[in-house]
């Protein structure tokens, strides 16, 4: 199997924030109730002409200048997504265009867990097809939020983050793990939109194309599933969870990184997290904290680095990773 | 199967949430440092301590500002799977 390293890496944010400040007022509540309920001081939301796809070109352009590639240079772009530029096309499509990516382009939605997924695929297609890949998470569920859904809009932020894989001769993953939960569909949604419940009048009038969470469901699945994938993927790797260097866990909530952390033996100062300055960015939170990880030089070769992360669906999954390769 | 007495679960929901007392006929919405995410946190931990009790996040439900631990308790032991009758 052909290795691969990540040569390249680059986020987007809006410039926009909306503090807890600002969502305290909105709601009637204090600001340390959301701060100590979340962990989140602020997020990113889009403004005017920002989208999915923009914020997804803009994070792939930095990540391919890193890497020293063009879109021309990439043989396959992956997209992951659960907040897509439209019902169709796929936004890889537009993301493809706009960056003049030479080779295809598909979009995986497997919602917070979406760039754990891409990644793993990309990890695939890149052994039997040995040439560049773009990976990208982008998401931006303010737009999906009822601004006046209290649970979910001190949680979501917006952005995108990106990665170019590089074929290498190491194979700098050392153990994967991906899983899932159809029962598990109520947690989050979005029921309106789709073949089961095509948009009215009456779902618009409703809110249904908003999304709903269940937070106390989400809570202890997102535990439960994301413990299970942790100590799968350590016990595969036989790689003591203390020994971890830097994890990177999909940034939801700090109480919910909190519970991972301390029923799998993780070191808190492994923990890798940005989600005080930008919420919950969905597909895009993992790479982002991973991009800012690198650019402050905190990750080193021969790092080992988890990623992990879970989302609705159920959706879960973790790679273990041996940092390395990084090309100047 | 042992179960917990309520004191047991009273000290494990201290534990977890951080509240210096939680007193098992306190409403636990009235409970300083308790919170939603703490009970989650703390059946985390009661479903892995006793899987074979079906509980799970409805036992708080219809949490309202009169339900106490003592109520959760005896939801719980409603729950209790029984023994097969010879």
């Amino acid at each position: 199997m052909n290795g691969f390293d990540i040569t390249g890496w680059g986020m987007a944010v809006p410039e926009r924030k909306v503090t807890s400040v600002e969502l305290a007022e909105r709601f009637g509540v204090d600001e340390n109730w959301i701060v100590s309920r979340c962990g989140i001081r602020e997020r990113r939301a889009v403004g005017p002409g920002q989208t999915t796809a923009s914020l997804a070109v803009e994070a792939g352009r930095r990540a391919l200048e890193k890497a020293g590639l063009t879109g021309g240079d990439i043989a396959h772009l992956i997209v992951a997504t659960a907040t897509p530029e439209q019902p169709s096309p796929a936004t890889s499509a537009f993301v493809h265009h706009d960056l003049g990516i030479a080779g295809g382009a598909h979009d995986v939605n497997s919602e917070c867990a979406g760039f754990i997924y891409a990644l793993v695929s990309a990890m695939a297609l890149i052994a039997i097809d040995p040439r560049p890949i773009l990976l990208i998470g982008s998401d931006t569920h303010t737009l999906t939020a009822n601004p006046a859904d209290r649970d979910l809009s001190i949680l979501v932020g917006d952005g995108a983050g990106a990665v170019v894989l590089q074929p290498g001769p190491e194979n700098r993953v050392k153990a994967w793990n991906l899983g899932a939960d159809g029962s598990c569909t109520g947690s989050l949604k979005v029921l309106a939109g789709g073949s089961r419940m095509p948009t009215t009048e009456e779902t618009v009038r409703q809110g249904l194309h908003y999304a709903k969470i269940n937070g106390n469901e989400i809570y202890l699945n997102a535990v439960r599933y994301t413990v299970r994938t942790v100590r799968e993927t350590l016990e595969s790797a036989k790689v003591d969870a203390a020994d971890i260097d830097h994890v990177i866990p999909h940034q939801a909530n700090i109480r919910i990184i909190n519970s991972i952390l301390s029923h799998t033996g993780l070191r808190q100062e492994a923990l890798i997290t940005n989600l005080e300055r930008y919420g919950n960015t969905a597909s895009a939170s993992v790479p982002i904290a991973l991009t800012e990880a690198l650019d402050e030089g905190r990750i080193k070769n021969g790092d080992k680095v988890l990623l992990a992360g879970f989302g609705a669906g159920m959706t879960w999954g973790s790679i273990l990773m041996e940092w390395g390769g990084v090309r100047k | 199967m042992t179960l917990p007495t309520i004191e047991e679960l009273a000290s494990q929901l201290e534990a977890v949430s951080g509240a210096q007392e939680v007193s098992p006929d306190a409403p636990l919405q009235h409970i300083a440092d308790v919170d939603s995410l703490d009970l989650m946190e703390w059946l985390y931990g009661f479903q892995n301590q006793y899987p074979d009790i079906p509980a799970d996040e409805s036992l708080f439900a219809d949490l309202d500002d009169t339900t106490t631990l003592r109520h959760v308790y005896e939801r719980i032991l409603a729950l209790v799977p029984q023994p097969a009758q010879a």
